[in-house]
């Protein structure tokens, strides 16, 4: 107890205050001012909030315990463990400096080690999923590209076979002629829909800046069928939706022609028929 | 201020010096109660077990701050834990706080001894539990509400739906009960 002509003053106004303040309840200017009574050094007003926190802790320990897991044991025995190492690491230092100063580096040290561990082991674990989500998106889009060229190729056959098949369809085939005497090719025309489809074998692949070029030549004009470029197995399928003058037509033929296609043919002729 | 034996108070100094080996001691000593006073504020035993190690460390490094003449180490450590769980729960975005209240578990298996606890701690848990039970309910949730969720007299006025007076004569008349009951 401070005595003495400065000695602070005893208000038992605040008594009431220290319960609510002792469990952290108090707030407003209740606070304010129990805070600046107790800052002026009031001993009894500290013994009696120190008798409340006694209480207090009680109350605390009044909850039904619950043993800790085991993982957590091993980290808080790791970080003694691990203190005792900076300790016996650092023998030269005088032993009060060495505990004042290595072991609180030491625990913030291995806590922060383990936080590191545990931070790492996290960011890697989204890492995975995030590979994982990235290869299973990969995947769909995959398939969705399979079905996409699956369902083109479906309506492809679907739409060559009702050319093919079509009333009045007819056949003619393209003979190799020059350099590409063994290549072949097969127009189909439905006659009555004006719609064709060319189908293209053994043909050379071209350079970049060259293209191969379909025709039909009626009343002796040629008139572009569109262009082409063969697969690597030297195949390739032309579909012509629409023919004119289908019954005038005297002959189907293939040439060489500059990327993009010309309006009239310039090039070499490799099919023919 | 319970009167334990001055090797609880030894163990905190041993602590201070740097031995491991009180550490360990201390945490197989007082870490259950810590993580039950932890799971109560916290409401999720994962939370509860990262903060448990939080106090550990801060006992490990603060250890030359405990006054043997202010608390007992139980005490001390109880009352570390309390004050980082509350600031846990306080960072909370409001929305996630749960909002029923826990009542204090008075039932038969809350005391059995756990794990290398003492019988002492058992019965003066025991003590604690019925002096709580002289409290009126309203008087003990102002006490819990304040104590175990942090809540200020007009957080808990707010809360309960009742006048700011009433909240406060309840937590002081609860106190005062507490402390009859506790020192009888």
């Amino acid at each position: 107890m401070m005595t003495g002509p400065g000695a602070p003053t005893h208000d038992p106004r605040f008594e009431e205050l220290l319960p609510a303040y002792a469990l952290g309840a108090l707030d407003g200017g209740e606070l304010r001012e129990l805070e600046e009574h107790l800052a002026t050094g009031c001993d009894e007003c500290r013994r009696q909030l120190a008798l409340w926190q006694g209480d207090l802790e009680e109350l605390a320990a009044s909850v039904p315990p619950v043993e800790p897991s085991e993982a957590t044991r091993r980290r808080i025995l790791r970080l003694a463990g691990s203190a005792a190492t900076a300790r016996a690491a650092a023998p030269q230092r005088p032993a009060r400096r060495t505990l004042r100063w290595a072991l609180p580096i030491a625990a913030v040290l291995a806590l922060a080690v383990w936080g590191g561990v545990r931070q790492a082991r996290l960011v890697s674990e989204v890492g995975r999923l995030h590979a994982e989500r990235e290869r299973l998106e990969q995947q769909v889009a995959a398939l969705d590209r399979e079905l996409t060229v699956a369902r083109a190729d479906n309506e492809r056959m679907a739409q060559a076979l009702s050319i093919i098949t079509a009333p009045g369809s007819r056949a003619v085939q393209l003979a190799g002629l020059g350099t590409t005497p063994d290549a072949l090719g097969h127009t189909f025309i439905d006659t009555r829909g004006r719609r064709a489809i060319f189908y293209a074998f053994d043909l050379p692949a071209l350079a970049p800046e060259k293209t191969y070029q379909l025709w039909w030549i009626a009343a002796g004009r040629p008139f572009s069928a569109g262009t082409f470029n063969v697969d690597p197995h030297g195949h390739a399928r032309l579909q012509i939706d629409r023919v004119d003058d289908v019954d005038k037509i005297q002959a189907w033929a293939v040439t060489v022609e500059p990327a993009g296609g010309v309006p009239q043919p310039t090039g070499e002729m490799v099919l023919k028929g | 201020m319970d009167s334990l034996p001055t090797h609880d108070v030894t163990l905190v100094s041993r602590i201070a010096s740097g031995d491991g080996d009180a550490l360990a001691a201390a945490f197989d000593l007082y870490s259950p109660a810590v993580l039950g006073l932890l799971s109560r504020i916290l409401k999720g035993r994962t939370e509860a077990e990262e903060v448990l190690q939080e106090v550990f460390l801060q006992v490990w490094t603060q250890a030359d701050r405990f006054d043997p003449q202010r608390s007992s180490p139980r005490g001390w450590i109880l009352m570390l834990a309390r004050s980082r769980a509350l600031d846990r729960v306080r960072r909370r975005d409001s929305s996630r706080r749960r909002e029923e209240e826990v009542a204090v578990d008075a039932s038969p298996a809350a005391l059995r001894p756990v794990g290398t606890e003492r019988l002492e701690a058992v019965e003066r848990r025991r003590r604690v539990l019925s002096a709580l039970g002289l409290l009126s309910p309203e008087q003990r949730d102002c006490i819990e509400l304040a104590f175990f969720e942090g809540l200020t007299h007009t957080q808990i006025a707010e809360r309960l739906k009742a006048p700011l007076g009433t909240v406060k004569s309840r937590i002081l008349l609860g106190m005062n009960k507490l402390r009859q009951a506790l020192s009888s």
